[in-house]
């Protein structure tokens, strides 16, 4: 009798196991708001894919890009700079109102025509050549570009277009005709979208609570609920997930994971993300005019030591600026950046350099490992002469003019080269903005090409042009992509998929299961 | 005892004016909110759209005028970066912040009065020894060290407790152990001193001899008259907890409590919610010193007969 109980129990324990599933994460970071228009962030990023959705989907399984029907169903160019979209009929926003037509052109427009300042910024360095969106009829809308697009579904892809409700946001604050500045504001603490997990409790800083929703237009969502719960110590995130009340936790430093794989409970996950850790130099620093002193503060840096010493050789050292998650525009044939200390020495006897002090500035715990490879570059400069110092500020300092070189990221915010190069090192870009790189005609016309030309060919060589525009004369050394890791209980099964911008939570269907007993 | 309070409560509103007004000048020497708030990589076009939107470009002596103002509408402002009203941030980390300081009070109390009076009765015997090494110990060790050493014993290896938030009673333990700790070692020393003192007092003698029983002649005489002592000791030291000690172990165990809220606003230069929050701790502090004034001259009826003569 005893045992017939106890086999029942358990057989109950495990099926309500099976089909109530939920999970908590512990992230080191947890947004501050949520709006996926106005934020490029990585600790954003880890949020929006379960609650909302593009036109136009990705399919994440895949390093490269294919495109599938998300709330479009159909794409197809009517003339050269319009491109019209059938919309899915029967779509749900969190909050039960149908999505229609209008929202989605009142959610493109949002960015393509802003006018709330996070916006204006957001839409400016990645979708400047949008300049509308309309309606046709209630499941169609056209969307109109300045010049023709190459890059049509890659930016119809992006976080920043994803769908909102238009009479939600507009009656949050103030008149519910009008989208005020204050309804967006609103938004950003009450977000409602159309994906597979609705935003059930939102903390600022401290939790996010997804619920299942049901009356999701795709595959239902794998998990009833699932709680991402601030733990800022990394300590504690692992002995959170040793106690339980975490099932996965992120942001785990690569000297920790020895100690988590010694867990038979436990187990890591890891990959190298698409984004990288860069140098910057301040060419227009008096010190640091001539080009010859930056390429030698460069060729003097080993990034594959760096790697080992850092990464336990788990990150990638690139040869350009360049992400296998481009396709057809990965190049790493190009060799924009190489470890050659001769050439330092020679290089730097032939500018003349008088062993003047070079700061190196970082902040003491942004990057992971970022201190270190500070000092690492410092000691690699000492190598070929340069006098280097490591200058610790919290202070973001790439904007002040005595900045001399710092750390920095380039993250991949959408798999284009266009979607990290581009939109850091664009002509009038944020780089040139802080007045730490410089631009002319010729390489805004290369600039043009690499951007707007519709043959992928045209693309590669006007990006070759632009590396080597950097090679010469270089703003930049990107270090590596960094390995991050994940770590979680052993029955659960998720990891990072290869087709997602860095750092995002994706617990949709097929994305996350667990083993079966 | 009425004009007491009068003056306690005049005392705390100057008190309170002077730190409205160093808060608010000394947060903005620690650095220009636009370097934080706007963040970096930006073109100086979109960041001056920032800086206006954010109003990061208004003259300080304006925003001075604001913040005074905000004392008689209620309205704090916007955070500059949670884009809510900064009271509702506050307001909602005060709460487990409070009941995590009043827990470790409470067990502070439980715990080292009866320690800190057995130390004094048997201060000659091993057992008074015991105790004071003990709490010379409690002193020695950082609370810090105390929380991390007990998440490895009590989570990590046995997985008896848990470590993450404030849900339930079982996550109060550690905190509030880690936080009384060295509150523990200093209130038994200090009740243990006072009692020391009162015991060879003429009163107890008196009390000895009028044939009460030792019990009544140590807690209804000595403990009264050494309770101004420990009073101004638990006053203190709940205070200077409520103004800082918290914060770290509010981050190892992902309490989420105010400490936690100073300090990730701080390094964000989110002024708004840095000095809502730093002059709600300062008023709380304020609070307490005076709930310990008042709770002196209760106690002793010395006190505030001086202070109207």
């Amino acid at each position: 009798m005893l045992k017939l109980l106890l086999s029942t129990a358990l057989a109950a324990g495990l099926a309500s196991g099976a089909c109530a599933q939920e999970i908590t994460v512990g992230a080191a970071n947890v947004s501050s708001y949520l709006d996926p228009g106005r934020d490029h962030s990585n600790v954003g990023s880890q949020f929006y894919y379960n609650a909302f959705d593009t036109l136009i989907g990705k399919n994440h399984d895949k390093l490269e890009a294919e495109w599938v029907p998300a709330l479009a169903t159909e794409w197809k160019l009517v003339e050269p700079k319009v491109m019209e979209l059938t919309l899915r009929d029967g779509v749900t926003f969190h909050n039960g109102e149908a999505m229609t037509a209008d929202d989605v052109v009142f959610s493109l427009n949002r960015m393509y025509q802003a006018d709330f300042p996070p916006y204006v910024v957001r839409s400016r360095d990645r979708l400047s050549n949008f300049l509308k969106a309309e309606k046709v009829d209630d499941l169609t809308v056209r969307v109109t570009v300045e010049k023709e697009e190459p890059l049509w579904e890659t930016l119809l892809n992006l976080q920043q277009v994803m769908i909102i409700p238009e009479d939600y946001t507009k009656a949050l604050t103030g008149d519910p005709e009008v989208a005020e500045h204050d309804d967006f504001e609103a938004f950003s603490l009450a977000p409602v979208g159309t994906g597979p997990y609705r935003i059930a409790e939102f903390v600022p800083g401290e939790r996010v609570v997804y619920e299942r929703f049901d009356d999701f237009w795709g595959e239902k969502a794998p998990l009833a609920k699932a709680t991402v719960q601030h733990i800022p110590e990394t300590a504690s995130r692992v002995t959170a997930l040793k106690t339980g009340e975490a099932d996965i936790v992120t942001n785990i430093a690569p000297d920790q994971l020895a100690l988590i794989e010694a867990d038979k409970n436990l187990r890591t996950v890891g990959s190298a993300t698409p984004l990288f850790h860069v140098m910057i130099m301040n060419v227009n620093h008096p010190k640091l005019k001539d080009p010859r002193i930056r390429q030698a503060l460069s060729l003097a840096i080993d990034r594959d030591t760096l790697n080992e010493a850092l990464w336990l050789g788990k990150a990638v050292v690139p040869s350009t600026h360049t992400l296998e998650e481009y396709g057809d525009l990965y190049m790493p044939e190009l060799k924009t950046f190489e470890y050659n200390p001769e050439k330092a020495r020679q290089l730097l006897k032939e500018a003349g350099y008088d062993g003047f002090e070079v700061t190196f500035d970082t902040h003491p715990t942004y990057y992971t490992n970022g201190l270190l490879a500070a000092q690492a570059i410092t000691e690699m400069w000492a190598e070929v002469g340069v006098k280097g110092r490591v200058n610790i500020a919290e202070k973001w300092s790439g904007r002040s003019p005595e900045m001399m070189t710092r750390n920095w990221s380039n993250p991949m915010y959408f798999a284009d080269p266009f979607g990290s190069f581009g939109v850091m090192w664009a002509p009038n870009g944020p780089s040139e903005g802080e007045g730490r790189f410089n631009t002319d005609a010729q390489y805004a016309e290369i600039w043009e090409r690499f951007r707007f030309s519709k043959d992928v060919e045209a693309r590669k060589a006007a990006y070759a042009e632009l590396m080597e525009r950097i090679r010469q004369d270089p703003p930049v050394l990107p270090l590596y992509r960094p390995f991050e890791s994940w770590a979680m209980r052993k029955d659960v099964s998720w990891a990072p998929k290869p087709g997602h911008i860095p750092y995002v939570l994706d617990f949709r269907a097929g994305s996350i299961s667990f083993a079966s007993n | 005892m009425l004009s007491y309070a009068l003056r306690t409560l005049i005392r705390m509103v100057l008190t309170f004016f002077v730190i409205v007004t160093i808060v608010f000048f000394a947060t903005r020497l620690s650095g220009n909110a636009v370097d934080f708030v706007i963040g970096e990589g930006m073109t100086t076009e979109d960041r001056d759209l920032l800086i206006k939107y954010y109003e990061l470009d208004r003259p300080i002596w304006s925003q001075y005028l604001a913040f005074l103002r905000a004392f008689t509408d209620g309205q704090f402002g916007l955070s500059f970066i949670e884009r809510r009203p900064v009271s509702e941030m506050v307001l909602e980390r005060i709460w487990p912040s409070t009941q995590l300081l009043l827990s470790a009070v409470g067990l502070t109390v439980l715990v080292s009065i009866p320690l800190g009076i057995a130390a004094a009765i048997w201060r000659k015997s091993w057992i008074g020894s015991a105790v004071m090494v003990v709490a010379f110990l409690g002193y020695a060790v950082p609370n810090f060290v105390l929380a991390i050493v007990m998440v490895l014993l009590f989570s990590y290896w046995l997985n008896w407790l848990p470590v993450v938030g404030n849900g339930t009673a079982l996550h109060f333990i550690m905190p509030t152990v880690a936080l009384a700790g060295v509150l523990i070692a200093a209130l038994t020393r200090f009740t243990r001193n006072a009692m020391l003192d009162v015991l060879g007092q003429d009163f107890m003698r008196t009390a000895r001899a009028k044939g009460l029983p030792e019990n009544a002649v140590i807690l209804r005489h000595g403990l009264r008259n050494a309770g101004i002592t420990i009073l101004s000791v638990i006053g203190l030291q709940v205070a200077g907890l409520a103004a800082s000690g918290s914060v770290v172990i509010e981050a190892i165990f992902a309490w989420p409590g105010i400490g936690d809220l100073l300090v990730s606003s701080a390094l964000r230069r989110d002024y708004p919610v840095l000095q809502f929050g730093v002059l709600t701790v300062a008023l709380a502090v304020i609070v307490i010193n005076a709930a310990v004034d008042l709770a002196y001259a209760w106690a002793d009826p010395r006190l505030r007969h001086t202070v109207k003569g």
